[in-house]
């Protein structure tokens, strides 16, 4: 192929990508350092003005504070069951087809519908107030609506939508790694946790920081489950920065609060970037 | 050495317990809030009161009818979120291909650093963007119409599906490209008649799981749309929203429409989602 053919195959991506992805990314970064908003004839220059209100707001950085905590706790509980499952399917048994598409069920719903799934699912007529009576207990408040447990409910909801999801993407990594070498090591006497590490691991480097970064990424972009689920509440304790920047672009129509509060997620997940091209570097051929 | 044998098959069954376990444990958790939903939809809900706990009979189909012909529009919301998940995924998918092909032909040592930046532009959060990027679509009159809303959609996935594409594309082998390009086979030709069909499960697998991403975006039909356009995530909100108190079983319903064109469509092609993988590593002979 020529160097002109080469462009000429990139060339539909770039016309897309420019003026849908690109233009607006870098013209948004541009805008939050100025007054930009709804039907402005003139922008002008505010310099970090925009920055500051947002990271002087208490909910915002309650906002910052709740998507770290789910960060923290969702992605590696998600990495974890989703490769303890994978590994448990690296064996074959009959029906490990359909377990293997069933684990990809709960992402097909989109975050909407889990949110509304699951707001009524942790009410009234939800599984853990239909077990509660048969133990004859009264009905149970939703998580969703008490204060200190609304955060770890959402939690759970996007552990229920991803971890499976996790473990379809690594099983073809799993399944890569020759299982003989696993056996001669058992039969050797080697720990489970040592045979991971050393035999399972080294293959699975490069899919495990590829997973890790598109589920990090996507964390932190997360509100849509949490504005059907919640809607931020009880108080703020679940409102995340990207909940936050919603409301603020497309309910209270204050743009420079939505675009600077959804630049502060972009420098967050900027180091995670950088780390995964670092992490990954030694591998490229 | 017997003691060791022996030992060994202990450790194996005591494995294969242990991974029967987990895998029932998981499946069960995934399988029930799903059973829960899809019960409600057909008005088989848990009573409030009462003891043993029983369960509202009989069943009866009255939330799909409600569904399909009280809340407005959902048919034609429905055929829109066909329409417009369906050209997304073909405009995500053919520009992508294009480009990933482009660059696994590549001589040059960057292409993968390039491709890894793909990725990392892939778990940039759309909320980053998405108010410049609707204030410009109102700009290009795209506002609230279905190329503004494919064309931005469109864009949010295609980074995603260059990497995986770019991993299949590096797998097939060169050689039948090399010669039908000495039997002077033009570009175009060698890229649909050799390289299509030689990358098609991956091809294949990658639109799947695109359409599916599509079928479920909220965040940028809803800020690029205002009442002509309307997909399904964002009529799900839309009830949520101004119905606070919208019936379960109507709300499951609906919920069960959502999933059943991207269940179908997985259903179909599990064959080829089983061998999908993010990374495709080279299979061994």
């Amino acid at each position: 192929m020529t160097t002109r053919q080469h462009i000429l195959l990139l060339a539909p991506l770039a016309a897309l990508l420019l003026p849908f992805l690109f233009w607006p990314a870098v013209f948004g970064f541009a805008s939050s350092f100025t007054d930009y908003g709804p039907a402005q004839a003139h922008l002008t220059l505010v310099g970090l003005r925009n920055y500051a209100a947002v990271l002087g707001n208490d909910e915002v950085r309650l906002a910052f504070r709740n998507i770290a905590i789910v960060a923290l706790v969702a992605v590696p509980l998600e990495l974890g069951i989703g490769f303890a499952v994978a590994y448990a399917l690296r064996a074959p048994f009959r029906g490990r087809g359909l377990v293997r598409i069933v684990l990809l069920i709960p992402w097909l719903l989109s975050p909407i519908a889990v949110g509304m799934m699951w707001h009524f699912l942790y009410g009234p007529v939800g599984m853990l107030n239909y077990a509660a009576a048969w133990f004859q207990q009264p009905p149970l408040p939703s998580p969703l609506a008490l204060p200190g447990w609304a955060l770890a409910a959402v939690i759970a909801t996007e552990i229920w939508r991803k971890a499976p999801l996790v473990s379809f993407l690594l099983l073809p990594g799993v399944l890569a790694v020759p299982p003989d070498q696993g056996e001669h090591a058992m039969l050797d006497g080697i720990p489970l946790g040592s045979r991971i590490r050393h035999i399972l691991f080294p293959p699975l480097r490069l899919l495990l920081f590829t997973v890790t970064l598109l589920l990090l990424g996507d964390t932190l972009g997360t509100f849509d489950s949490v504005l059907v689920l919640t809607g931020g509440g009880p108080g703020s304790e679940t409102l995340t920065p990207a909940l936050y920047s919603f409301q603020q672009a497309f309910r209270a129509y204050n743009w420079p609060f939505g675009v600077a509060s959804a630049w502060l997620i972009v420098v967050a997940t900027i180091p995670l970037g950088l780390g995964y091209l670092a992490l990954v570097r030694p591998t490229a051929k | 050495m017997r003691e060791r044998a022996a030992g060994w098959r202990a450790q194996r069954r005591r494995d294969a317990w242990g991974r029967r376990v987990l895998l029932s444990v998981v499946v069960f958790a995934l399988i029930v809030p799903l059973i829960w939903t899809l019960l409600a939809s057909f008005q088989i809900k848990p009573e409030a009161h009462g003891w043993p706990p029983a369960w509202t009979l009989p069943p009866s189909a009255k939330s799909y009818a409600e569904v399909m012909t009280e809340v407005s529009g959902f048919p034609r919301v429905y055929a829109t979120s066909l329409i417009v998940s369906i050209t997304t995924t073909l405009l995500t998918i053919g520009t992508a291909f294009l480009a990933a092909y482009s660059l696994a032909r590549w001589r040059f040592r960057g292409t993968r650093a390039v491709v890894q930046s793909f990725l990392v532009l892939a778990s940039l959060p759309a909320m980053a963007y998405v108010i410049p990027l609707s204030d410009f679509t109102r700009e290009l009159h795209l506002r609230d119409t279905f190329a503004g809303v494919a064309l931005a959609s469109a864009a949010v996935y295609a980074p995603l599906a260059v990497y995986i594409l770019y991993g299949y594309l590096e797998q097939v082998p060169r050689s039948l490209e090399e010669i039908a390009h000495l039997e002077g086979a033009r570009l175009f030709q060698i890229v649909w008649k050799v390289v299509v069909p030689a990358a098609a499960p991956g091809l294949a697998a990658t639109a799947v799981l695109v359409f599916v991403l599509d079928w479920n975006l909220f965040l940028v039909p809803t800020a690029l749309t205002l009442n002509h356009v309307k997909t399904i995530p964002v009529a799900l909100s839309d009830f949520y929203t101004y119905e606070r108190e919208l019936e379960w079983s109507n709300a499951a319903a609906a919920l069960t429409l959502s999933l059943l064109p991207v269940a179908a469509l997985v259903a179909l092609a599990h064959r080829i989602l089983e061998q999908f993988s993010l990374n495709p590593t080279p299979r061994d002979p």
